[in-house]
Parts: C-alpha cells; sequence; structure tokens
C-alpha cells in the first residue's frame, strides 16, 4: 500500500472542498441522465423487437404492381408447397380499416385457423383460444389498444364494421391479446380469414400475402432465390430484412439524437473549461503550499487527475442509476413517446431492462472523454504554478 | 445519410478521436516549440517555461495512451456490432474488408499502441534520470506518433464514411477458411511445423530473455508473434470454436465464446510490445529494463498456456483431436 497516504489525502480533501464539485457534478448529472434515458429505452425497445420478431415466419411472399403492394392468387400457395424444406405455408388476409372519424385505423389481420401457423406467437396465442367457439360465429382476437378504443366508444362487446359493399357487418370481441404482444399488436385485430377478406372486399381466391418457414437457416438465400423466380411480379421478404429495417430506424432515432447531443456536449465542455480555470485559480495557494512541503509537478497532477476521475466516475454512477430507475422502474414517462410515435392508438408496452457493455461504454465515453480533457490543461496550468509566486 | 454514421457506436467512437486529436494537435505545437528553443543548459525565464510545457505535453499524452487503448477495444466492439447492418459479415472479420481502409486502420492501431507504450517508457526513464537525457529521441518520437495519428484519424473518417450497406462482403470463414485447397499459411508451412515453429520460439524467447541475450531475443520475439498469429487463426481458434473449418480472429471476441479473444489477443500483444519495448531500450538506449521484460514473459506464458489449454481441454473432454 504504497500509495495509501496520498488516497488518504485526496478523499479528504474531495470531502473537505465538496461544495466545490457541486456545480459540475449536477451538470453532470443532467446530462448523463437525459443520455443514458434515451439510450436505454432505444435498446430495450430493439431488444423487444428482436424477441418479436424471432416469432415472426421466415419468409412473406407479396405481389407487386407499379411498386405497390396487390392482392396475391391463393394459386401460388401450392406451387411454394412444392418446394423441399418449406414449411407451414400460410396465407394472410390484412389491411388498416379506417374508424370513422378517419383519425384512428385498426390493422385487421385475417388468419386461416385450421393451417398450421407459420408465425410463431400466433400459434401460441390460438393454443389458448378455444377454436370450436371462437369458429362458431364472427369472433375477434384484439390487441389491448384496439380493445381500449372499443370500450371508451361504447362498443364493449363488438364492432359493427362497415364493408365496401355497403353492407354491415356484425363481429363480436372474443378475446384480448397478452400485454407482452403489445409493440407489434396494439392496433391488431385478429379474424378468421374469410371474415377478413368480405371485410375488405376481397373475393376468395385473393390473399394479401403468403408466408412460410424454412427451418433450415442455410436454406434461406437458396429458397429466396428459387421463389423470386416464379413470378417477375413477386417479392420476397426474409426477417433478416426486416430485423435490418428497425435497427436501422432505431439507429436512426438515437443517431439524431446522440448528433443533437454533440452540440450539448460542446457546450458542456466550455463551461467546464471556464468554471475550472476559475475554481484552480483560487486554488493557487492552496497547491503553492503543496508544492512548497516538496510536492512534485507530477504528484499535483496525480492528485488533480484522481480528483477529476473521482468528479467523473461519482457523476457517471448517479446518472446512469437515475436514468435506469427512470425508465426500467417508472417506464419512461414522456421520453418514451418519442420512440414509441403514439400517433395511432395509444399505446401501453413494459420497458424491458436490458444492460449491455455496449450501452454503458458508449456513454462512459461519450461523457468522459470530453470532460478529462476539457479539464487537462486548467490542471496542468494550476500544477506548474511556482511556489513562490503563489504565496505572494 | 449513410446508416452507418448514425450507429451510435460509431458517432461516440468517432468523437472520442476528434477529441483526441485536438488535444494531440495542441501537444504537437507544443513540442515542435519546445524543439526548437529547448536547452537545458540554459536558465533563462523561456527555459522554464518550456519545461513547464513538457508537462502538459506529457499529461495529455498519458491521457491519449489510456484512452486509446480503451477504444481498440471499443472500435472492435463496435464493428462487431454492425455486422448485422453489412450484408453478409456475420463478425467484425467482414465488416474490416467492407472497404480498403478496414485493414490498414486496425494494423495502425496495434502501431500506434506499440509506440505510444514506447514513449511512456522512454519518459518514465527519462523522469528518473532528472536531467532529460533522452528529452531530445522522446520528443522527436512523438512528433512521429503524431503524424501516424493524424492519418489514422482521416482513415478513421474514410473507413466509417465509404462502408456500403448494400454491397455484400464475405464472412471470415470465405476470408480466412476456404481458399480451396490452397495453404493460407506462409512459407508453405504445415499445421504440424507451425505448431512445432510456435512452441520452439516460445522456448527460444523464454530462453534468450532469461539469458539476457538482446538481440536474438527481440528476434525471437518478433518471429513468434508472426508465427503465433497464424497458429491462433488456423490451429488454436478452431479449439475455440471447436468447429475444426472455423478459421477466424475475430469471432472469437464474440459473446458466443465468452469474449476470450480479448484476453488471447490482448495478452500475445501487450506481452510482445512489453518485450519489444524493453528490448528496444536496453539495445538502442543501453538502460536497463528488467521489469518490462518480465511482465512481458508473463503475459506471453498466459498466451501459451490459455492456447494449449483450449486444446488439451478439447482433448480431455472429447477423447480425440480436432
Amino acid at each position: 500500500m504504497r500509495n495509501s497516504p496520498f488516497f488518504h489525502f485526496l478523499t479528504l480533501e474531495f470531502f473537505k472542498e465538496r461544495k466545490k464539485h457541486m456545480g459540475v457534478i449536477a451538470i453532470s448529472l443532467v446530462i448523463l441522465f437525459l443520455l443514458s434515458s434515451v439510450l436505454f429505452i432505444s435498446s430495450s425497445i430493439r431488444y423487444s423487437l428482436e424477441q418479436t420478431l424471432d416469432q415472426e415466419p421466415d419468409f412473406v411472399v407479396q405481389r407487386i404492381q407499379g411498386g405497390e403492394r396487390v392482392s396475391v392468387p391463393t394459386e401460388w400457395m401450392d406451387r411454394l408447397l412444392e418446394i423441399h424444406g418449406i414449411s407451414s405455408v400460410t396465407a394472410r388476409v390484412y389491411g388498416r380499416y379506417f374508424f370513422k372519424s378517419k383519425e384512428k385505423s385498426f390493422l385487421i389481420v385475417g388468419v386461416d385457423f385450421m393451417d398450421e401457423q407459420s408465425h410463431k406467437a400466433l400459434r401460441t396465442i390460438m393454443d389458448e383460444v378455444d377454436l370450436r367457439e371462437f369458429l362458431k360465429g364472427d369472433n375477434m382476437l384484439v390487441g389491448g389498444g384496439v380493445s381500449h378504443y372499443l370500450k371508451s366508444h361504447f362498443y364493449p362487446k363488438g364492432y359493427t364494421f362497415l364493408t365496401p359493399k355497403g353492407a354491415f357487418k356484425k363481429v363480436h370481441l372474443f378475446k384480448v391479446l397478452p400485454r407482452e404482444s403489445n409493440l407489434i399488436a396494439n392496433d391488431m385485430i385478429i379474424v378468421p380469414i374469410e371474415l377478413a377478406q368480405e371485410i375488405f372486399g376481397m373475393n376468395e381466391e385473393e390473399v394479401s400475402d403468403i408466408t412460410f418457414n424454412v427451418p433450415n437457416d442455410d436454406e434461406w438465400a437458396n429458397v429466396e432465390d428459387k421463389i423470386s423466380s416464379f413470378h417477375y411480379d413477386l417479392r420476397v421478404i426474409t426477417k433478416n430484412d426486416i430485423k435490418k429495417a428497425y435497427e436501422n430506424l432505431y439507429n436512426y432515432k438515437g443517431g439524431i439524437f446522440l448528433i443533437l447531443f454533440l452540440i450539448t456536449i460542446v457546450t458542456f465542455v466550455l463551461i467546464l473549461y471556464q468554471r475550472y480555470s476559475m475554481v484552480y485559480s483560487s486554488e493557487r495557494r492552496h497547491i503553492g503550499l503543496l508544492r512548497a512541503l516538496g510536492w512534485s509537478i507530477n504528484d499535483v497532477l496525480k492528485l488533480k487527475f484522481f480528483e477529476t476521475m473521482m468528479v467523473v466516475i461519482v457523476a457517471y454512477i448517479l446518472g446512469v442509476g437515475l436514468a435506469y430507475l427512470y425508465v426500467f422502474v417508472l417506464g419512461a414517462p414522456l421520453l418514451r413517446e418519442i420512440f414509441l410515435g403514439g400517433a395511432n392508438l395509444h399505446n401501453v408496452i413494459t420497458l424491458v431492462p436490458v444492460l449491455n457493455f455496449g450501452i454503458l461504454s458508449s456513454i462512459f465515453l461519450i461523457y468522459a472523454v470530453p470532460f478529462v480533457s476539457a479539464v487537462l490543461i486548467p490542471v496542468w496550468k494550476i500544477a506548474v504554478t511556482d511556489p513562490k509566486e503563489a504565496m505572494l | 445519410m449513410s446508416e452507418i454514421l448514425l450507429s451510435n457506436q460509431v458517432i461516440v467512437y468517432l468523437l472520442s478521436e476528434s477529441i483526441l486529436f485536438g488535444l494531440l494537435l495542441i501537444a504537437f505545437i507544443i513540442t515542435l516549440e519546445i524543439l526548437i528553443k529547448w536547452d537545458f543548459g540554459s536558465y533563462s525565464e523561456q527555459q522554464f517555461r518550456l519545461e513547464r510545457r513538457a508537462y502538459l505535453v506529457m499529461t495529455i499524452l498519458l491521457f491519449v495512451f489510456v484512452v486509446k487503448f480503451l477504444l481498440l477495444i471499443y472500435f472492435v466492439f463496435a464493428i462487431d456490432s454492425l455486422s448485422l447492418l453489412v450484408p453478409g459479415a456475420m463478425c467484425a472479420a467482414g465488416v474490416i474488408s467492407a472497404n480498403d481502409y478496414g485493414m490498414l486502420l486496425l494494423l495502425l492501431k496495434l502501431l500506434i499502441l506499440f509506440f505510444l507504450l514506447l514513449w511512456m517508457a522512454i519518459n518514465r526513464y527519462d523522469l528518473q534520470a532528472k536531467n532529460y537525457p533522452l528529452f531530445r529521441i522522446k520528443s522527436w518520437l512523438f512528433v512521429s506518433i503524431f503524424l501516424v495519428i493524424a492519418i489514422e484519424t482521416g482513415v478513421d473518417f474514410a473507413y466509417f464514411g465509404h462502408i456500403d450497406t448494400l454491397e455484400p462482403v464475405n464472412c471470415c470463414s470465405t476470408l480466412y477458411g476456404q481458399l480451396e485447397g490452397a495453404n493460407p499459411l506462409p512459407f508453405g508451412l504445415n499445421t504440424m511445423i507451425l505448431l512445432i515453429l510456435f512452441y520452439l520460439l516460445y522456448v527460444a524467447v523464454m530462453a534468450s530473455a532469461l539469458s539476457s541475450q538482446r538481440v536474438s531475443f527481440m528476434v525471437a520475439l518478433l518471429l513468434f508473434v508472426f508465427i503465433a498469429y497464424y497458429s491462433v487463426v488456423y490451429f488454436f481458434g478452431t479449439y475455440i470454436y471447436e468447429l475444426p473449418t472455423h478459421n477466424c480472429p475475430f469471432c472469437m471476441l464474440q459473446k458466443e465464446y465468452y469474449y476470450v479473444g480479448y484476453l488471447v489477443w490482448g495478452a500475445l500483444f501487450v506481452g510482445t510490445y512489453l518485450g519489444l519495448i524493453s528490448s528496444v531500450m536496453e539495445i538502442g538506449l543501453k538502460v536497463e529494463r528488467n521489469r518490462e521484460r518480465m511482465v512481458a514473459l508473463a503475459l506471453l506464458s498466459i498466451f501459451v498456456l490459455l492456447c494449449t489449454g483450449f486444446v488439451a481441454i478439447y482433448y480431455l473432454r472429447n477423447g480425440v483431436f480436432l
């Protein structure tokens, strides 16, 4: 323990002069808190999305006409079934149903309940549903947001849809989807496929798209090639494409924030530089004393460096800790709306705590490197003070 | 705007690199002034001012060294996380080879760390000696380090600015593995001879270090790093992955292998750096550096033990070699 008197002195000094550090720690706290909250929310949502995406079918086949998605004929399904290695081919019918006020819309998904489902989450939901009961009449499964919206508009038991042919279709609300699926299923209504076709005015030979799974990952590229060559107007989307799109979206949201945040960091650095120049110049006598007592320039540099590191680490731990509480315990009120984009139905999700080396080290670097850089020159200036000069 | 430049890790990394460059620029200008006007025998006001300024250069370099070291780890981590965005890449190997700057950047980083470490060792000795005997040498060393770092910072931006997220890259097994029967090892070696060389060179390094044969220590060390790199990629790596066809220096940095790559490569490179520094200082500057050499030997031994351990554990568990 060669250094222990030094560290003893350091801590004593730190506590004695704590008022001096309070201001800087307070500013740092605000900055760190904001930054970590945003990064925590973004990574937590990204994590939940990845979990949800794992449940999605591996492939989606669509038909494109003039760059727009149009209905797919059901005979395409039979072609797909002939390829080896493809399983759970499922037809889907979906689309947006605009509520009368035109401000809100539901996503209606029609599912063939008799087929084996390629969507794993749907499969588990279906296992819990009493199918015989469900298929008896016109029933629907709805997401949390839809259920809430219908209830507040006096449709507690079901809803009457208006089809393009002008007929009314009354559908009974069968069950509300579990809350874990809210990130994607918030505004979703699941109905039998025939019912969806009726609501959208499609005929029975048409579906929106076809999904299927390929259990062997190594065959994905192969299958994609094969299917693309079936028709000229066919588009295949793999799960990886969707994953990448989401990754880009959340990188974008977090990235724009970080770039704007750079301005704050620059201001912060300037404030720090000014403040430490001032604080240290009032400390000249103190340093002069230490130098007169036989401290070398290196010793003073070391003292000041460790002092700065203590401020950095205290602020870092407090800031990140507070952000953790705010995001994962309180659920990040206000701030998360930026990421969820609640333009349509209001969404309620639980943020899953995700902490990894990547986020923690990013926060530390973006805060500590500018901080210490700003303090280096003031620290040096005070450390090289001539003892004789300082005492005058 | 490019998706790569919006990735959080890339933004943080580039920001840190720019700040460090700014600090180094200040240090560089001061060093130039010092180099021109330095006269240790003089008692003028100016000489005292220069000596004080030298402390600023020292402080900045110390800070830069620590951060650069952390940033190297962070850099590898950042490109690893980019592998999702770059089509075809499954680990850092693919992202690094996404354009011509990647490999250059990685080599520059390793080189810079070596020279920074050398600078620190010289500086330490210089401060102990009271009359700054190595002052000019270390200042010139810093000037050259600064020039390399200037290039590196440029390459940083060039590299991240030119990663194409639409053009597919090769994954590590095509880069290092399947070469259609061609032998990837240098000098037409085969695995058996490579391993014999690996252990022989290790023994040579140890023996020459312990018997204070400085020149042969340095030569053996350089050869050892070279052979060790190939041995890890083409032999020991396969035991880390427990897959005979998986040759990749980067995948072992991932979570699936408990980040063991950081330990493997860290021990090898830091050990080599310290060994080289001790011999450079002993041969070139005629100073005794036993401590660095001992630490170097310890790290290299950890490296060899770790590599051998993976093979031994695999054999004990499965009763066969790959």
